[in-house]
């Protein structure tokens, strides 16, 4: 036989050798983070994307710290409590009512083309926003109308509202300020600069796009003479934002240097990359709930001892081995970061003499229904938590069935009161620190919202929350709130969970890292991040 | 043979627009709201409405589809509801890196799993034959992602070879498009660096998408090459002393290759549409995971256009196939 298996495995030994000839270079360790000249840039391995950049049309994670990188606004949320700091505003005054808002503006502020940020430009962002009514317009949309934005004087803006709106502070970080020359010269007939927008900035913030690779990476490079200065000693040359869609494909970016920062390992994960040399986990309590919500207003669930009885049979602790330890027990409705939180008074705990109890004042003292549970499809913790109620109300002989369904499905069955189901598991996050910003997710105006699926229902709970968003002095606002937590734990509208933390692992050169619960999941400030030598 | 490929170019033609109504169709009866999707969490039913108006949803559904097989025939894909995208610019974005992926895991199939085919065949119930068929079985018994994080684990992270993901370096930037294909136009830019690395970034998710392929190729011209290797223009071969490598490369393969070319169009078309789990991996900005990010969103008009699109890709390899066979095969041409 002439052909022999020899020449073959010398045809294999070619074809390897032009693999590793191609692959060679890329062979050596990755840098552990990029170089421009003297400075650095850091890499963010993120799985989310970034389709949509424009500040007045989207507000998730990803995209927010990116707008947060590019853009600036009257204010911003620093720290841990989080607190509201003057940015492009120095000072603010509030009337008594809290219906008309002043802010005072810095005088060096300048957007990245070199056009100051006057009092015109937060009118034209602020009137953009209304107009285009997407993204973050919900947020002020009810009490500010575009002829109710004034131009004082370059340096100074007015906001009159319609109504009084206390929490009018605490939504404003979001609204960030966009240089109306830019926006309009680059407009698509009357679309306010929507289309350019989506993939490119006109702010004033502390970094500039410089690729933007949609579906690959998005690049950014740091404004030397940012208006408001950098406060590290060698600020970073810039940061890549690079998709790294797979759990398993950050921890390996991590661990070979290829990444500096990654958000989305599993909990396992992050327990173990953080034994590992020369990488350090942030972890930190977050303001994202976590909830099994009751469709109140429907049988089996519009009966309150059923409620209590659900409630009091299922297992807390559970929720902090799903996490490893990494998260904590709600203590009230509100997130322990939201200003006026209470430890609520015999919050709701496992309980089975109670559940029992509550089982036999209810209309189903036997038990004998079956519950059923929604959650996110894939969702693994979500999948666990079901897991856990089944086994929790066995005791009570009650079943559950678990359904699970994509995100849109899931909003679609809460959207109607008929179809919303018995149990859903829901992760809320309010967007700002005021108690409102929680307390609203209880008011009808909510039902039918992801977190308004329970269709809770108490007319005094309504307006009481009415009442609070109207209340300027602080003083007056928190026992109205205080009242509100009690309210609703009392009617036991869902099972209170916890509050996962958040975390991000990144490489132990990675400094300036600075935690704020109210930034979303995955969020992160890059403006304070720096590479250590 | 003009009226036999007219013939099918208008079979083409019908099917497209069926693939169009089965799609529509499928999107507008699934559950959810695709405006509510995009208006995000914490909207207004006002702003839902703003969506809704916007993208014409608020229309009857039979007026939605005569609106997108109109803008579909003039080239117009839609705008994706949830990041405002145009889908038509999306998809020559996301096409070309899915396209040039599946090229090369084909190129590497065929490459790998026809020599070894042939040997299977050649060394038949020996040890060599039990290796390859070893390599078979496991090429289509291990998914396409274990596959893929076996590799960056083993190649990438320990071995370091080879990087992890994505399609060039992070400093690296994109070659200025011809083809839209990194290697190809890398090559006619005369840029060599950013060819090396871009080979060196498609090597790790080629071979994962490859599996399947190679294993059937590998299985298919196998058994061909043992049904030729019979045959009797073979032992007559044999009788006039031609050489044994000559008689296996150029006879037997000849005649071997045509069912493993017709599988290998078939092949190609379930690669184009099946990358989506080797694109989650290696973080491969391809048409697979926007369709899937797309889908899973309530986000009708990129799934519809990818789909369109890899629909349009399938039934035009098969087109070709069937072109081909008329062409080999009279029998066929006469017989439409």
């Amino acid at each position: 036989m002439q052909l022999h298996p020899r020449r073959f495995a010398r045809l294999a030994a070619l074809l390897t050798a032009a693999v590793l000839v191609a692959g060679g270079p890329a062979a050596e360790t990755a840098q552990a983070f990029e170089r421009k000249g003297d400075k650095f840039i850091l890499v963010f391995g993120g799985r989310q994307p970034v389709p949509q950049l424009d500040p007045s049309q989207k507000y998730d994670w990803s995209t927010r710290m990116m707008q947060q990188a590019l853009y600036d606004a009257l204010v911003k949320y620093e720290g841990d409590p989080p607190e509201i700091k003057p940015w492009l505003a120095e000072r603010w005054e509030v009337s008594p009512d809290a219906k008309v808002w002043t802010f005072h503006l810095v005088k060096t502020a300048k957007f990245h083309n070199g056009d100051p940020v006057d009092a015109e430009a937060v009118r034209f962002s602020f009137e953009r926003t209304l107009k285009i009514n997407k993204g973050p317009a919900w947020m002020l949309s009810s009490v500010l109308k575009p002829e109710g934005i004034k131009v004082v004087d370059p340096h100074t803006i007015r906001f009159e509202l319609t109504d009084p709106f206390a929490p009018f502070l605490s939504f404003v970080p979001w609204w960030y300020v966009m240089n109306p020359k830019q926006v309009l010269a680059n407009q698509d007939g009357d679309d306010l600069g929507q289309k350019w927008l989506t993939d490119n900035a006109a702010g004033s913030g502390p970094f500039r796009i410089k690729r933007w690779e949609q579906g690959v990476l998005y690049e950014l490079e740091a404004v030397p003479d940012y208006w408001k200065g950098w406060r590290q000693e060698k600020p970073l040359a810039g940061v890549i934002y690079k998709l790294i869609r797979e759990a398993a494909s950050q921890k390996a970016a991590l661990q070979r240097g290829e990444a500096d920062i990654v958000e989305g390992l599993s909990p396992e994960d992050f327990d173990i990359v953080a034994k590992m040399p020369g990488i350090k986990v942030e972890n930190h309590p977050g303001m994202t709930t976590f909830g099994i919500k009751f469709n109140v207003q429907q049988p089996p669930m519009d009966d309150i001892n059923l409620r209590k009885a659900v409630a009091h049979a299922f297992d807390y602790e559970a929720f902090l081995k799903i996490y490893n330890g990494n998260a904590k027990l709600q203590t009230s409705p509100f997130p322990f970061a939201t200003k006026g939180h209470i430890d609520v008074p015999g919050f709701t705990r496992q309980d089975l003499d109670k559940a029992r109890a509550y089982l036999a004042k209810s209309r189903y003292p036997d038990g004998g229904i079956e519950l059923e549970y929604v959650y996110v499809q894939g969702l693994e913790e979500e999948r666990k938590m079901g897991l856990v109620l089944i086994d929790n109300l066995k005791p009570l002989n009650i079943s559950v069935k678990m359904v699970p369904l994509t995100w849109p499905n899931m909003t679609a069955r809460g959207a109607k009161l008929e179809s919303s189901p018995d149990l859903m598991a829901i992760f809320a996050t309010p967007v700002a620190t005021d108690p409102d910003a929680v307390a609203f997710q209880y008011h009808k105006e909510s039902w039918g919202k992801y977190y308004g699926t329970s269709y809770y229902d108490n007319e005094k709970v309504w307006s009481l929350i009415e009442k609070g968003r109207r209340v300027a002095d602080w003083s007056e606002r928190a026992p109205i709130y205080a009242e509100i937590q009690k309210m609703i734990t009392a009617d036991q509208p869902e099972i209170f969970g916890m509050l996962a933390n958040r975390r991000w692992a990144m490489r132990d050169y990675v400094k300036g890292f600075q935690f704020s619960p109210v930034r979303f999941t995955g969020e992160v400030d890059l403006y304070t991040l720096e590479i250590g030598e | 043979m003009a009226l036999f490929v007219l013939k099918r170019a208008l079979l083409l033609g019908l099917m497209l627009i069926g693939l169009i109504l089965i799609m529509f169709t499928i999107s507008h009866v699934a559950p959810g709201d695709p405006a509510a999707v995009a208006a995000g969490p914490d909207a207004t039913r006002e702003m839902v409405e703003v969506i809704r108006e916007e993208y014409g949803l608020d229309e009857p559904l039979p007026v939605q589809f005569w609106i997108y097989l109109t803008n579909v025939l003039q080239g117009d894909l839609g705008r994706s509801i949830r990041t405002t995208r145009d889908v038509t610019h999306d998809l020559l974005r996301y096409f070309p890196a899915t396209f040039e992926l599946v090229m090369v895991a084909m190129l590497l199939a065929v490459l790998i799993g026809v020599p070894l085919g042939m040997l299977a065949a050649v060394f038949r119930d020996r040890g060599l034959d039990h290796a390859i068929r070893l390599v078979s079985v496991s090429s289509v018994a291990l998914p396409m992602f274990w596959l893929g994080l076996l590799l960056q684990f083993f190649i990438s992270l320990k071995l370091g070879w080879l990087p992890l993901g994505g399609q060039l370096g992070l400093l690296t930037e994109r070659p200025p498009p011809i083809t839209h294909l990194i290697l190809v136009d890398a090559l006619l830019r005369g840029q060599f660096d950013v060819f090396r690395e871009a080979l060196a970034h498609i090597i790790l998710p080629a071979i994962a998408l490859s599996a399947p392929a190679l294993a059937a190729i590998i299985r298919v011209n196998r058994a061909e090459m043992i049904e030729v290797l019979h045959q009797d223009f073979i032992v007559t071969a044999r009788a006039h002393g031609i050489s044994q490598f000559r008689i296996v490369a150029v006879y037997a393969l000849r005649n071997a290759m045509i069912p493993t070319l017709a599988m290998i169009g078939l092949r190609f078309g379930w690669m184009l549409g099946g990358t989506v789990l080797v694109e989650g991996v290696f973080d491969w900005p391809g048409i697979g995971l926007y369709a899937v990010q797309s889908a899973v969103n309530s986000d009708f008009q990129p799934v519809m256009g990818a789909t369109l699109l890899i629909g349009f890709s399938f039934m035009l390899a098969n087109f070709m196939i069937d072109i081909a066979y008329g062409w080999l095969d009279p029998r066929l041409r006469e017989a439409q």
